[in-house]
């Protein structure tokens, strides 16, 4: 008897066994994609609170035709990364899944955060809070992200600059963000300037934003105490 | 009995990147290439007063291997006319080791100033083209941004003994800070390293100097030197 050849089967890649975990983990969810809920779900999962769930809102009505259900369930799958911090994942399924549709600003703000922070690719994000800038202008995380780079780049007056127009946009809507803006440009201030009165009221104002902050209370406490700052 | 037997000196420090690791031997060899010699001038100071590379390899021990030589070679090349865009691949020094490669097509700077000179009208061709000259000496000797501070010409010329032995001073704090600290992601170890970085760059020392204040005057002093060998002024 000729012996039969098996047909390999090719086997799948970290990221297409990411997909199906996500897609199992929407599935327990009960969630069902259809043409008639795909806006409400990506609202109600990825942009749940305002302002974020106005500007996704505004990019879906702008492109509605050329989104539906499967950017819905790249949208979710998205989130389930993000739940699950799986950063390398998210990069990889923004690339991926996301090319063949207009770009949304409101996706890159989150994704940059993690090229940023968790990849390390300064300019990669970079170019993406540039284009979120343009695009959600009212928003004050990229220009807190950018302020964060420009401190970490050596460019303290440049970062001073970033982290003042992020505080301009920053209200009770943002909580953790705005608190974070008022810290860091204490800090950015105190480093700069070395004015001790400017530093407290910022980090005031971050308190004021998230009680529990435990640096900016110690930043407050080491200020009054006219001590050094670590 | 064997006199003077040679000595290896060497170093181990933590590093958060690959990239990192190769941009700090880097900046070592624009150290070492600052270090003035027992016989007083340092191997830079003797290329740009002489222009002759292989002269001031002469004052190499045999010891140092030929990739050594070739990248001090092209450490010391002569700097252009125009843009010193070598400033993009040089180490930056400890202020910049760590930063993540970026080249023309990252300058933000250069970008804006190009922008500026194709949209401003000129008389002729000749005058165009002696704008964008200017133009790029400006860029030379602008501070920038993603230098941490230092102008091109500052990163060009490379740090001297003091930023040498601050540059140890800071890889040992934060070796001692980070070796054997789990990092959830090589983002997370890069922005630690920055912000350690950062925050000891402005720390006032006993005289109330900084070391970024003392890197840029070095530097500084440097590039004066530089400028005086080039015109074959002696020291």
């Amino acid at each position: 008897m000729a012996k039969r050849k098996r047909k390999k089967s090719r086997p799948s890649s970290p990221y297409q066994r990411n997909v199906r975990q996500a897609d199992e983990a929407l599935d327990r969810q009960g969630i069902e994609i259809q043409e008639d809920n795909w806006q409400a779900l990506v609202l109600e999962w990825y942009a749940p609170k305002e302002p974020e769930r106005s500007m996704m809102a505004r990019y879906i009505a702008k492109h509605e035709h050329e989104l539906g259900v499967d950017w819905a369930r790249e949208v979710l799958r998205m989130e389930v990364y993000f739940q699950v911090g799986d950063y390398e994942q998210i990069i990889e399924h923004h690339k991926r899944a996301f090319s063949r549709y207009p770009r949304c600003a409101l996706v890159e703000m989150w994704v940059a955060e993690q090229v940023f922070r968790q990849a390390g690719d300064f300019w990669c994000a970079r170019s993406m809070y540039h284009y979120v800038i343009e695009h959600l202008p009212e928003h004050p995380k990229p220009y807190y992200e950018m302020g964060f780079m420009g401190y970490l780049l050596g460019d303290f007056t440049g970062a001073l600059d970033w982290f003042n127009q992020a505080a301009e946009r920053a209200t009770e809507a943002h909580g953790e963000i705005a608190a974070r803006v008022f810290y860091n440009r204490g800090i950015t201030r105190y480093l700069l300037e070395g004015d001790r009165k400017a530093v407290i009221a910022d980090m005031q104002e971050a308190l004021r934003y998230k009680r529990d902050y435990a640096q900016a209370k110690q930043v407050l406490r080491d200020m009054r105490d006219r001590r050094e700052m670590r | 009995m064997v006199k003077d037997n040679p000595r290896v000196r060497t170093k181990s420090f933590w590093v958060p990147t690959e990239v990192a690791g190769e941009r700090v031997f880097w900046m070592s060899l624009e150290h070492s290439l600052n270090r003035p010699s027992k016989k007083g001038p340092s191997l830079a100071e003797i290329v740009w007063s002489t222009g002759d590379v292989e002269d001031a390899f002469l004052a190499l021990p045999p010891i140092v291997p030929a990739r050594i030589r070739r990248d001090a070679q092209r450490l010391l090349r002569p700097w252009p006319d125009g843009r010193y865009t070598d400033a993009y691949w040089r180490s930056g020094g400890i202020l910049n080791v760590f930063t993540p490669p970026w080249g023309e097509q990252e300058d933000e700077v250069w970008a804006a100033m190009l922008a500026e000179w194709q949209a401003t009208a000129f008389a002729d061709e000749n005058a165009r083209q002696e704008a964008l000259r200017a133009l790029e000496q400006r860029w030379n000797h602008t501070p920038h941004p993603f230098f941490a501070g230092l102008t091109p010409a500052q990163v060009m010329v490379g740090g001297g003994p003091q930023e040498a032995d601050l540059a140890d001073e800071f890889l040992y704090h934060l070796t001692q800070m980070h070796d054997g600290k789990p990092f959830a992601s090589v983002g997370e170890s890069l922005i630690q390293t920055l912000m350690l970085l950062r925050g000891w760059s402005c720390q006032p020392r006993a005289d109330g100097r900084t070391p970024l204040g003392l890197i840029i005057a070095e530097r500084d002093d440097l590039l004066a030197r530089r400028e005086r060998a080039l015109r074959g002024e002696a020291e």
